[in-house]
């Protein structure tokens, strides 16, 4: 079966004979949700970048749809595909409303305004975030977690099947932890919203990827069902680190057992 | 979502920002070191052999400056908006890839050179200055595609250096060239609103017009750029286009400005500024109104420079720092105390 993201054989570096991805193939199925775990400086945020054309190709071949990445127009991609950086600058003079509105911008009409099309995208994609009660205030004056999910509903505003995120939830608190991936899970179920996610936290992308990409760096990649892929010879061999696994009310969980912890 | 910027919105604070702009330009015409009878002037050029001075003072001297002085001010301060969207520098000016010195050297060289053939009337100096502006942009620009490809920091240091290089070309000049070569070119330098011809001024308008109406169609995509190459590419504007059309088409605008009045400081920096704190950054909003708020600005401060030590003139540029200043920080300050820090 063809996916709606088919990399192959895909190597990038951004120094001469150091690779950091090198000879990766995988598929993403059309609405499946794609967990990307990996130490730092694995590659995950650099596959993204690839996957969204910001970085250029220098081996192998991204298709999105059936199409080579680097054949879309910056306007036809990002009908594809949004994005969620880990980065999320605050720029001053402009709202959260402002901003989310820029998700939009492809489909302002001749005079560079909005329809109410898009303003319903916006309300929808700001009650949806829990972000519609500061809609009018500016995006600098909020926190970072307040911020980020901003930038998720920037994402979700531009209503493309295909959605990628960079550590979404890194500065959130677990209520909206939760929240946002429920969010993202409901999309899939209900829109057929296809989700690759970059995560740090090996439970989450557990429970709520249905395939896992573990990248290495030099020592390689695993890609499979989260299940194959979370195992603890895999975290041994990819992070250095002990895991105890367990059930824990009936789910699998991986705990890091350091040298002191108890 | 009332922070969103309407058509209705933009139509009224534009058309209430014309009106003051009409009204500063009305009364400016009429302020000067010798009183002009409105009523007098109305009365049209003398009969045959009488000239009616209130008319000629009017017409043909405080109008032309008055309308050089808001041309000049609304193409500053619109290219200013521009360079720091595009440069994402809060400091980024008019002046700042260059412009300032290329123009600078091409009139000194004009200058130096002795032209004194004129070009349809003309004396070459401005068309020099010109020609420095454009040349020194695209120098600069050549430059930094060599430090890499949308690398705005490569950009904006190889404006600064090269603005100092041609700046110690400039020294070099001054220090060697005979004193009235130099202190035709300091005039010059710092900033004169002495065109009289209507012609060229009506010229120069249409240009800044046209130029403000493409950096205008490309408002989206600076809105999009202030957030970063990427984000503006994940939203589906094209980086690399964008900057490229709405670099030269600021460029342009401003290397018109200063080849008709010289270098007038501060009005690139402070109106933008001033704008972005009261109204936000949407630059369907700003550039308009920028535009305006500088063409207002700029009358204001030529007629003070023309004024307060009449019949002598102070140079514009003295004007614009000097009120512009303390202005921007009352706006300054206002907005962290209001907003909980800056919007």
């Amino acid at each position: 079966m063809r996916g709606i993201i088919e990399v192959d054989g895909l190597s990038f570096g951004y120094r001469k004979g150091e690779p950091v991805l090198a000879g990766l193939t995988f598929s993403v199925g059309k609405g499946s949700f794609t967990a990307v775990v990996g130490p730092n400086g694995a590659g995950k945020s650099t596959l993204l970048s690839l996957l969204c054309g910001s970085l250029r190709l220098q081996g192998g071949a991204v298709r999105i749809d059936g199409r080579a990445v680097g054949d879309y127009t910056a306007q036809t991609l990002a009908g594809k595909v949004a994005v969620v950086r880990q980065e999320t600058g605050a720029v001053h003079g402009f709202s959260v409303a402002q901003t989310v509105m820029m998700a939009r911008t492809v489909h302002f009409g001749a005079l560079g305004f909005e329809s109410a099309a898009d303003r319903q995208a916006v309300h929808k994609a700001l009650a949806e975030t829990d972000t519609q009660a500061f809609a009018d205030r500016p995006l600098a004056s909020l926190s970072g977690g307040e911020r980020q999910r901003v930038y998720i509903a920037r994402a979700m505003a531009q209503e493309t099947p295909i959605l990628l995120l960079d550590e979404p939830t890194s500065s959130l608190d677990l209520r909206h932890q939760v929240g946002m991936l429920d969010l993202l899970k409901a999309g899939q179920r209900d829109r057929g919203l296809t989700v690759v996610a970059a995560t740090h936290d090996l439970n989450l992308a557990g429970r709520y990827g249905d395939e896992v990409l573990m990248l290495g760096g030099p020592a390689g990649y695993e890609h499979g069902a989260a299940e194959t892929v979370l195992t603890q010879e895999n975290v041994r061999r990819f992070f250095g680190v002990e895991v105890a696994a367990g059930l824990v009310e009936g789910r699998r969980v991986l705990v890091a057992v350091g040298r002191f912890g108890r | 979502m009332r922070s969103l910027l309407t058509p209705g919105k933009l139509v009224l604070r534009l058309a209430a920002g014309l009106a003051v702009l009409a009204a500063v330009c009305a009364a400016c015409a009429m302020v000067g070191s010798e009183h002009v009878c409105l009523s007098e002037a109305l009365k049209g050029p003398g009969q045959a052999g009488g000239v009616n001075p209130d008319y000629e003072i009017l017409v043909h001297i405080r109008l032309p400056r008055v309308a050089l002085a808001a041309v000049v001010g609304a193409a500053l301060a619109c290219s200013g908006v521009v360079f720091q969207a595009l440069l994402r520098n809060p400091l980024a000016d008019p002046y700042i890839l260059g412009i300032s010195s290329g123009a600078g050297l091409g009139a000194m060289l004009a200058v130096i050179a002795g032209f004194n053939w004129t070009f349809l009337g003309r004396s070459p100096v401005g068309g020099f200055a010109f020609a420095g502006a454009m040349g020194t942009v695209w120098l600069v620009w050549w430059l930094g595609r060599l430090a890499g490809r949308g690398q705005m920091t490569g950009l904006l240091l190889a404006g600064v250096v090269v603005n100092a290089f041609l700046s110690a070309i400039i020294l070099f000049l001054t220090s060697v060239a005979r004193s009235e070569i130099v202190y035709s070119t300091i005039f010059w330098l710092m900033g004169n609103m002495t065109e009289g011809d209507f012609r060229v001024i009506w010229v120069a308008a249409g240009f800044v017009l046209a130029g403000i109406g493409v950096l205008y169609l490309l408002a989206g995509g600076l809105n999009a750029l202030s957030f970063g190459e990427d984000d503006a590419r994940s939203v589906g504007i094209e980086p690399a286009r964008t900057r490229l059309v709405a670099f030269m088409a600021a460029s342009a605008v401003t290397a018109v400005a200063v080849s008709l009045s010289g270098l007038i400081g501060f009005v690139g920096l402070v109106v933008p500024h001033s704008v972005r704190l009261v109204l936000g950054s949407d630059h369907r909003q700003l550039l308009p109104l920028s535009a305006v708020a500088g063409a207002a600005f700029l009358v204001g401060a030529d007629t003070i420079a023309r004024v307060v030590v009449a019949p002598a003139q102070l140079p514009v540029g003295v004007i614009t720092a000097i009120v512009g200043g303390p202005l921007f920080l009352v706006l300054l300050v206002r907005s962290c105390r209001g907003a909980g820090g800056l919007r």
